[in-house]
């Protein structure tokens, strides 16, 4: 025993092989049932991000800072005016969260395409100058989905998160430390 | 704690027989999980040192397999899911039978092989026949260690190979009797409720 004390190691020290081996297996379940579930639902739902956070107050008095939002993204389910979508923009990382104001579809529109416009409830003006340059309309293939339900503030840790991520890494590699050191 | 007291001098002499690279066993004692693992390794090195036995890790091992394809099938999602990014890969994470339905499905019976066929088994030990004739008889030790509570319960039992007849004892005893206050397991506490275990259910087969 000296200054460097490594008695927390003694449980791996005594472990075989076997034990070691399943420590990592049990540290790969957790990673992966938290995966498959997040999987799991992008299949149900049909969106490739069923679960999003709202990060701006341009929805209020809708939703606010934080609110979690659950999606749905079924083709079959026609865009119509008033109804919250969640999409992307070319050139922007980060999908935005709005509701629809505007829908062109049928007779103008032969190809059976869908084109709309949409406008933040707290915001001035529409969205057009938030597409990427050029763009007027948006289209089926920019819908991440549909607002279904929400859960207030909750995503409020998600955004303190990453407005810190040297916080976020340093929560996730002493958890993982932990699940791999501790021998259930 | 246990009725030997002592600091780290004395725990030397005491559990120098169960200790780990020449280090004796010292856990937190208030880890309910560290205390199970503690007694069980314990147990299995008096079965598996003192008496020669071989240990038979098939249980552990099919466990370990499913663990690994559950996880094989989380990682080919990923990756499959990584190279063609999501609308694309609906279907494979669909029609490969719902990779991400099978991983829950493995963990499932996971969760079942664990609670009803090892039932807390942590070794099954085999004593080989000498003459290499007869099929070996089988150890299987188990315990159990409910959180929160201080109460052992070691289950061993002895089939013997001839004959197939299967034999039980049981001891349950508080966790307090088998380490001192530093948490320091003391084997010469311990070993002997093993060996009697052991000694109980081997004489009984000459009866």
């Amino acid at each position: 025993m000296g200054l460097l004390d490594l008695d927390f190691l003694d449980d791996v020290r005594r472990m075989n092989k076997r034990q070691m081996y399943y420590q990592v297996l049990n540290f790969g379940m957790i990673v992966s049932s938290a995966l498959m579930i997040w999987k799991g639902l992008m299949v149900v739902t049909g969106s490739e991000s069923p679960i999003v956070v709202v990060l701006s107050g341009s929805m209020e008095p809708a939703f606010y800072r934080g609110d979690l939002l659950f999606l749905t993204n079924y083709q079959e389910e026609p865009i119509r005016v008033g109804e919250i979508v969640v999409f992307k923009v070319e050139g922007r990382d980060i999908p935005i969260v709005h509701r629809v104001l505007k829908v062109h579809e049928g007779q103008i529109l032969d190809d059976g395409t869908v084109r709309f416009l949409t406008k933040g409830d707290n915001n001035s003006v529409d969205d057009r100058g938030l597409y990427a340059p050029g763009q007027l309309w948006l289209e089926k293939k920019d819908v991440v989905g549909r607002a279904r339900g929400f859960v207030p503030y909750v995503g409020i840790v998600t955004i303190l998160m990453n407005d810190y991520p040297k916080f976020k890494y340093a929560i996730l590699a002493c958890l993982g430390a932990f699940v791999l050191i501790h021998r259930e | 704690m246990a009725s030997k007291k002592g600091g780290g001098d004395s725990s030397s002499s005491k559990s120098s027989w169960l200790a780990v690279d020449n280090k004796p066993v010292k856990i937190d004692k208030w880890d309910t999980a560290a205390l199970k693992n503690a007694l069980d390794d314990a147990a299995k090195k008096v079965m598996l040192e003192k008496y020669g036995y071989r240990e038979s890790t098939h249980l552990i091992d099919l466990r370990l397999l499913i663990c690994t394809v559950g996880v094989g099938f989380a990682m080919f999602a990923l990756v499959w899911d990584y190279l063609r990014p999501f609308p694309e890969s609906r279907p494979i994470l669909i029609i490969s039978s719902l990779t991400v339905l099978r991983y829950f499905v493995l963990m499932g019976v996971l969760t079942l092989y664990t609670t009803y066929k090892e039932k807390g088994i942590f070794l099954v030990a085999l004593d080989k026949d000498k003459a290499g004739v007869d099929p070996d008889n089988v150890w299987t030790l188990a315990s159990y260690l409910r959180k929160y509570d201080d109460i052992y319960q070691l289950t061993m039992t002895y089939k013997k190979g001839e004959t197939g007849l299967e034999r039980e004892d049981k001891m349950s005893k508080s966790v307090a009797n088998f380490f001192d206050e530093n948490g320091v397991l003391c084997s010469d506490l311990y070993e002997p409720i093993i060996t009697s275990l052991q000694s109980k259910l081997s004489t009984e087969k000459k009866e």
